[in-house]
């Protein structure tokens, strides 16, 4: 055997020996892409991260959060705000109107009162 | 079979609208699994997997007296938790804007577990790669989905879904074989 043949062969020889013994099969797989086996092993990878007792503790805690208000509530909620506030609104202002009218009537009043005294003095 | 088995499950949702807690804990016991797994997939945390599966089915019963047609009880749940992940990584990636000290305690990544095969972790890797989107249409097309009910999922076409599938399906397998 010429020397460059046994060294080609020791080359090989080296390289071959460091792919895993599973080498073909893992080529095979991965250019497979992942299998559903795989998919599988993720889902119980992901199962077993429950612990015990998972649907009752949900349960718990779904009784434990209080309620989303429905849309006709939340319609409703608001409904009865701005009625509060349209009344508090007209509340003041009709109070204001009034104590205005009052006070220039009581103006008007203390100017009869004026007139009167002054077609007396007269 | 197949029938007789889809009857039963709408029966259940039906049972479960009305608020008996039995048929909410029937629904549970019998999704549990299949939503942990979906969250794993999603996130790749298997520190969050427990915490959105309880959102996830929290939420399933809040909003099942709104679910119109019980028979679509599956993709109706998986749209659920398609969203409750991707609002939590998108959280999870407001949080990084904000606090970006936090950054290297967040992205630690999660070692192998023992048990785990070369697969699932080559299987983990490349998932962690794709964008979240692709991550879900994926993980729906394992969960037994059909383009249809992904694309009703999505608020997109069929075609739209084909297409993108197609995408990631090209990008988990580069990212598995690397």
């Amino acid at each position: 055997m010429k020397p460059e043949d046994h060294a080609w062969r020791s080359l090989r020889e080296h390289a071959s020996a460091q792919l895993r013994p599973d080498f073909a099969n893992r080529v095979v797989r991965l250019a497979q892409g992942p299998q559903d086996e795989t998919w599988r092993e993720l889902e119980a990878a992901g199962a077993r991260r429950l612990r015990a007792g998972f649907a009752e503790r949900v349960l718990r805690a779904a009784r434990q959060i209080p309620g989303v208000p429905s849309f006709l509530n939340q319609f409703a909620f608001s409904a009865a705000t701005a009625a509060i506030c349209m009344l508090a609104v007209v509340g003041i202002h009709s109070l204001q109107v009034r104590l205005e009218s009052d006070r220039n009537l009581a103006g008007w009043q203390q100017l009869v009162d004026d007139m009167q005294d002054l077609e007396q003095y007269l | 079979m197949e029938n007789s088995s889809s009857t039963a499950l709408v029966d259940l949702v039906r049972r479960a609208q009305k608020g008996e807690e039995d048929a909410q804990r029937e629904l549970i016991v019998s999704y549990q699994h299949r939503v942990a797994g979906f969250v794993y997939a999603m996130t790749g945390r298997g520190d969050y997997v427990e915490d959105l599966a309880q959102q996830v089915f929290i939420k399933m019963i809040r909003a099942l007296v709104h679910l119109q047609a019980p028979a679509q009880f599956e993709s109706w749940l998986f749209r659920l938790a398609r969203n409750t992940c991707i609002d939590q990584l998108r959280r999870q990636k407001l949080r990084r804007i904000f606090l970006p000290f936090g950054v290297e305690h967040e992205n630690i990544p999660e070692p192998p577990g023992a048990v785990d095969s070369e697969e699932l972790d080559a299987l983990r890797h490349a998932l962690a790669q794709l964008r979240p989107q692709d991550r879900a249409l994926l993980a729906l097309v394992q969960e037994g989905r059909s383009h249809a009910e992904i694309a009703e999922i999505l608020s997109t076409s069929v075609a739209a879904v084909k297409a993108r599938l197609h995408r990631a399906r090209e990008h988990l397998r580069e990212h598995y074989q690397s």
